[in-house]
């Protein structure tokens, strides 16, 4: 690691004023300090933000607030989102290790980064890690990349399995900037496509920090699952991962949710899928012809198009596990 | 008491390691964790680049870090003598002349070599250091270099293969096998410490003190009894630790270079290109049977992957010729030079690889014939003598391995034809597959040191790499003795212990018995020797017939002469007694063949919609002669399948031919089974002792836990899905595309 | 090059504050600092720290860099905490802090102040083993003995929050350390032997 200031701010106000461009704010660790020892981030001054912010699940008028500094085991054992979300307790269980989840916070894992190898391996050209220098991933190793919203700088995929379930629930992230400005951005407008600036990962404002993230209140607590493939059982990042919600009336599907990890640089949604869903039955046939919706204009690259049957198996057997089938 | 006599139960519930509290509580020891006064810190810095030579190496910045105090490149090394030229380097055998060079083979070999106060620092250090190359073309694509390499016969063809074209039933096919890497848990690491300008102390991760001691030896052109290495607790090894590696040799010259003790423990991305790795591997198989299942004659083609500096064979075609008869044999291999660092033995090596593709491909040839796999296998079974050498086995039970564990999973419940036993998106299926290996042993010496209460340490050079040697050890002087275990000490992994070969190919627990059982005898002779001065019917007694006890010695006859232990010391004014002796392979060898063996089974489910396959049982069964500590040895079998697991569905080490560099060598892009992968593997053995080994007739595990599973899995991948999948490891992908 | 640009790290440590304060940082002088930035190898901070580990006060003066997992085994001789990866995936290096499994390794010691770390030395009561330590002796749950430290506080761990319903979930529960010796098998059964005590 580069030496560093370490300070630690009780209040998010006062971590804010600390906050500027060389200055990095540290929550869990479970990424950055991984990333500082590998040299890839190199903030000049760290402030721990662990005793500065929410680390509460709370009932609102709306639905419900995750406090940034909720761990994410906390958060898969809170009654709270046992009881209304429990989606987000099943994403969460499929990521890391228990020893991570205990560390890792709600706001962190939005902000964590790609894991694809070339971003880890310094001694590689990577656009998101150091801009200009190329992709090794379009047309190396991309086993484990995007099958869709990709450009030619990059084509990483985003990791977290939390933020495929606050995808499908569209979540909101509430964010305080540093004039102590409160704001609110929806889920699916939090993440970026990479474009031509694969190395911002999201719309966070400069030197703002996440407060929390709120869920209203929806249906779907009764219908869901989460389905991640992965080379081996558990702890391993998703080849594919899909988070699906149904609220059904009978065996009709009222709404659908159905959102994916692996596939792109942020969690993606199925929208065209959702869609025929919407007041068909709840039956196997429907879920086939979903998942067919699904994969219909995905574009593998060179060495992951299994991604694409994948995909397709991940979502039929995600609607299918909704119905307890 | 005897290793043969029925009474005696090694299958003891209480068997604890001898070294179980210090590793659970934390107290022992490995390589990088010994406290040493003035210790500092190195880190080394790799190549960018796959193939070159280094232009110029920048430092200026390193150099500026605090609590710097030097930095080695080829340069400024300090010279090892037995790198000092070209011809030398040659003769050491080191493979990488590390800092005598400034030609680079392979991306991530060390150009530089930072030393510092604390690891902050030094790694700090070495991330500023840069150096600039002149590049030639570098090659790490196995799969596109194979073409290009010629196969070789390997070993002397048997019958005609043509014969191969008149089978009733053949199956000819392409087996490709990824990298995979060893990976103990514990990186490998060293403290280098200078006692004096030809003195030198290693605490460090290794399978053999003695081959460490020897190598250091030459290399510095010091007497080898100046180095002295201790390696108490070796956090795994699985053949990474079989040879002496270059960081370790970097470490010593940190030393000499700052004048300080020094560390230097590898990360693990350099784990795998430091220690070695088993390499990828392509294979071609022809097997042809008559209709009666009897083997015609196989033709088996192998290549690996070598570097570019060094040839690695690894024997691929060397299980060809150890497990069936085929009257019509040919075996041809081939080495394929790579920009990559030197591959090395690995668990099973050869053999894992090879056996992958004959059982495959006799369970892909069971299901042409229309016969039942286990029944195929049985029928050509080589039981009577070793069908290469034509030796008869001493013993080898492989048929008993096969009867048990089709017993054990229920064998008779699956279903012939695949793709029949389907449970929603599920499809389930059984598989199987036999291992052997060739059963050695090697010269090794023990010593034991008794004290008057009778207490006694039992030691030897030998590491543990977690194999159970301890145990074992006490177990056999336990049973020799008739000391009690609670009285029987063990200090392993120190080279001033009495000497023995390193712990690796199933040869440590075959080697180190024998030395146990002598050193055993030597101090019955010993004591017997003190109490023939009290008691003249000890006079000539030969070990067989002294007993001894927790209190003192005795003779096996009606009137027992018993002699206390603490009148013995009184009398002759004894301290400690000692005792060292030696013991190795015989005649024997030249009568019989020796092979360990086992038989693995597994049930597993696979989704037809996903990919995933899941196992839901493992049984494996082996042969390993007598079972001396059943609880190490069962553990040492499940692990194995656990490897074998990894083999077979996740283990693949990436490279990328357009940069020269591996791709995820970390453990998020490398996967080996965490706990949830394995199910409760089932271990049963058949032992039965083996007369002529060794004297506790115990045949080694540590590979036929390996040899074979990974064949298993894919045989019963395709009895249930009817997917026939030859390439390794078989990921989710592999099974929705197959 | 270092003498073209021997700045003081302080320089640019206030500078880039005061970059960091304006609302506006014009690109030129932005791009001139990240450039400059490269070539200043700034000294290492220092901070006086107050850890309780095992119970024990310790005060002792850290590198900002160091890592719990570095301070236990290259400070404080606590060396049962082992390191298998450095990076959080192998779980070799779990330790309690305040209760909670968690990973040394990117555990920042900074962090520390005010909360209880517990390693494998802290878990038995003197010479009597904690039940787990026991446990994993008896069914024979290592080979090697590398990971056992950190499978032995998971083990721990993973009784207390109640994941020892089946086998199954066992194993889910204790995937995030992993074994290379493959000693899954008495693992597995420690902690059922220990769940149902």
């Amino acid at each position: 690691m580069r030496p560093f200031l370490f300070s630690k701010s009780s209040a998010a106000n006062q971590a804010l004023a600390k906050k500027n461009h060389s200055t990095q704010f540290i929550a869990g660790g479970t990424n950055l300090v991984d990333l500082m020892k590998k040299h890839i981030a190199n903030p000049e001054s760290l402030v721990d933000i662990s005793s500065a912010l929410p680390n509460k699940v709370e009932n609102t008028t709306k639905g419900i607030s995750i406090g940034a500094m909720m761990r994410n085991s906390a958060t898969a054992n809170d009654a709270i989102i046992l009881a209304k979300f429990p989606l987000v307790a099943k994403a969460i269980l499929a990521g890391a290790s228990p020893q991570i989840r205990n560390m890792a916070s709600a706001a962190g894992n939005l902000l964590q980064r790609t894991r694809c190898p070339y971003f880890y391996d310094v001694t590689t050209p990577c656009n998101k890690r150091q801009p200009g220098s190329g992709c090794s991933a379009i047309n190396g190793e991309n086993r484990m990349s995007a099958v869709a919203g990709y450009s030619e700088q990059c084509v990483a995929v985003h990791p977290s399995d939390l933020c495929v379930a606050l995808a499908a629930l569209d979540a909101s992230v509430v964010v305080n900037d540093k004039d102590g400005k409160t704001q609110t951005i929806a889920f699916q407008d939090f993440h970026r496509l990479p474009g031509n600036t694969p190395q911002k990962d999201n719309n966070l404002p400069a030197n703002a920090l996440i407060r929390a993230i709120e869920i209203a209140a929806n249906p779907f607590a009764k219908n869901n699952a989460y389905v991640k493939l992965r080379d081996r059982d558990s702890y391993a990042f998703a080849l594919v991962s899909v988070a699906a919600a149904l609220h059904l009336n009978g065996d009709k599907i009222v709404e659908a949710r159905l959102a994916s990890g692996g596939v792109a640089h942020k969690p993606w949604r199925w929208l065209a899928a959702e869609k025929y869903l919407k007041g068909k039955t709840a039956n196997i046939a429907n879920f086939e012809a979903a998942a067919n919706i699904a994969i219909k204009d995905l574009k593998p690259l060179s060495h992951n198009g299994f991604k694409i049957p994948m995909l397709k198996g991940a979502i039929e057997t995600a609607l299918k596990q909704c119905l307890d089938l | 008491m005897g290793f043969f006599d029925e009474t005696f139960d090694l299958m003891a519930p209480n068997d604890r390691r001898v070294e179980g509290v210090a590793k659970v509580t934390g107290a022992g020891k490995y390589a990088a964790e010994y406290k040493v006064d003035g210790l500092c810190h190195a880190v080394l810095v790799g190549s960018t680049i796959a193939a070159g030579t280094i232009k110029n190496i920048n430092v200026d910045n390193a150099k500026q870090v605090s609590g710097i105090l030097d930095i080695v490149t080829h340069l400024n090394k300090p010279l090892v003598p037995g790198l000092a030229d070209e011809a030398k380097i040659k003769e050491a055998r080191l493979g990488l002349a590390i800092f005598h060079t400034d030609k680079i083979f392979f991306k991530g070999q060390p150009i530089a070599m930072v030393i510092a106060e604390t690891l902050e620092d030094a790694t700090y250090a070495a991330s500023l250091i840069t150096a600039e190359y002149e590049k030639t073309d570098a090659h790490v694509d196995f799969d596109a270099a194979l073409k290009k390499v010629p196969l070789t016969p390997a070993g002397k063809e048997r019958g005609n293969i043509e014969t191969l074209n008149k089978a009733t039933q053949t199956v000819e096919a392409e087996y490709n096998i990824k990298a995979e890497v060893h990976n103990p848990m514990e990186m490998h690491a060293t403290i280098a410490e200078w006692k004096a300008d030809d003195k030198l102390k290693l605490f460090d991760k290794n399978q053999g003190v003695n081959s460490v001691q020897r190598t250091f030896a030459k290399l510095f052109n010091i007497p080898t009894d100046n180095i002295e290495v201790i390696s108490e607790f070796v956090g795994g090894g699985f053949g990474s630790g079989l040879r002496v590696w270059p960081h370790a040799l970097a470490c010593i010259m940190a030393a000499k270079q700052v004048k300080r003790p020094v560390k230097l423990m590898l990360t693990r991305p350099q784990m795998f290109y430091s220690v070695g790795y088993r390499p990828a591997a392509w294979q071609k198989i022809k097997l042809g049977a008559n209709s009666d299942g009897k083997f015609v004659g196989i033709h088996h083609q192998a290549k690996n992957g070598t570097s570019v500096y060094e040839n690695f064979n690894e024997g691929i075609t060397r299980v060809t010729r150890l497990i069936y008869h085929f009257d019509n044999l040919k075996t041809e291999a081939a080495t394929v030079p790579l920009n990559l660092s030197t591959p090395t033995w690995m668990r099973g090596p050869g053999d894992c690889t090879g056996d992958f593709a004959i059982e495959s491909a006799i369970d892909e040839l069971s299901y042409k014939l229309n016969m039942d796999p286990v029944a195929l296998r049985m029928k050509n079974l080589a039981l009577d003598k070793h069908p290469d050498n034509g030796m008869p086995w001493s013993t080898n039970y492989i048929n008993e391995c096969i009867e048990k564990g089709a017993q054990m999973i229920g064998w008779k419940d699956r279903k012939p034809a695949h793709s029949q036993t389907i449970d929603g998106d599920w499809s389930i299926g059984y598989g199987m597959a036999v291992g052997a290996w060739n059963a050695g042993r090697g010269n090794a010496s023990a010593g034991i040191q008794m004290q008057k209460d009778g207490a006694i340490i039992v030691q030897t050079a030998m590491t543990d790499i977690g194999t159970g040697t301890g145990v074992s050890m006490q177990n056999i002087a336990h049973e020799q003795t008739g000391i009690s275990k609670s009285k029987i000490n063990i200090e392993l992994g120190n080279s001033n212990l009495p000497p023995a070969p390193s712990q690796g190919g199933s040869n440590g627990l075959s080697s180190i018995g024998g030395a146990v059982v002598a050193a055993v005898s030597a101090l019955k002779l010993k004591l017997a020797g003190y109490a023939a001065g009290q008691n003249e019917a000890y006079q000539n007694a030969a070990p067989a017939d002294i007993l001894l006890s927790d209190s003192g010695i005795s003779l096996k006859t009606p009137n027992e002469q018993f002699i206390s232990y603490a009148a013995l010391w009184e009398k002759n004014n004894l301290d400690v007694l000692e005792v060292e002796a030696s013991s190795g392979p015989g005649a024997e060898r030249q009568k019989y063949a020796f092979c360990s063996s086992a038989a693995h089974f597994c049930k597993l489910r696979v989704n037809r919609k996903t990919g995933k396959v899941k196992l839901e049982r493992m049984v494996t069964v082996a042969d390993g002669g007598k079972i001396i500590s059943e609880k190490a040895a069962a553990n040492q079998m499940s692990g194995a399948a656990v490897g074998g697991i990894g083999m077979a569905l996740m283990e693949e080490q990436q490279t990328d031919e357009r940069l020269g560099t591996l791709v995820g060598n970390d453990f998020a892009g490398y996967h080996f089974p965490v706990n949830s992968d394995a199910p409760i593997i089932e271990v049963a053995f058949v032992n039965k002792p083996d007369p002529n080994i060794n004297p506790q007739g115990s045949k080694g595990l540590g590979e036929v836990g390996i040899i074979g599973t990974a064949a298993a899995i894919a045989n019963a991948i395709y009895n249930a899905t009817g997917k026939r999948l030859r390439d390794l490891p078989i990921t989710p992908d592999k099974v929705l595309l197959g | 090059m270092k003498q073209e640009y021997n700045f003081s790290r302080r320089f640019f440590l206030k500078t880039s504050s005061a970059l960091g304060a304006l609302a506006f940082i014009p690109k030129g002088v932005k791009a001139f600092y990240e450039e400059v930035k490269n070539f200043i190898v700034p000294a290492k901070e220092q901070i006086p720290l107050k850890v309780s580990i095992n119970k024990k006060s310790y005060a002792i003066k850290a590198d900002t860099r160091t890592t719990l997992l570095d301070l236990l085994r290259e400070d404080l001789n606590l060396t049962g905490a082992k390191k298998g990866c450095d990076h959080g995936q192998c779980g070799a290096c779990t330790v309690h802090v305040d209760g909670q499994r968690v990973l040394s390794c990117l555990t920042l010691a900074a962090t520390l102040p005010g909360k209880e770390v517990t390693t494998i030395e802290g878990l038995a009561n003197g010479d009597q083993l904690h039940p787990m330590q026991e446990a994993f002796i008896a069914c024979d749950g290592f080979q090697c003995g590398y990971c056992t430290p950190g499978q032995i506080m998971s083990a721990v761990a993973c009784v207390k929050e109640g994941h020892t319903k089946s086998i199954a979930e066992i194993k889910e529960f204790m995937s995030g350390n992993l074994c290379r010796c493959g000693a899954y098998n008495g693992i597995v059964e420690s902690i059922q032997k220990v769940a149902a005590q």
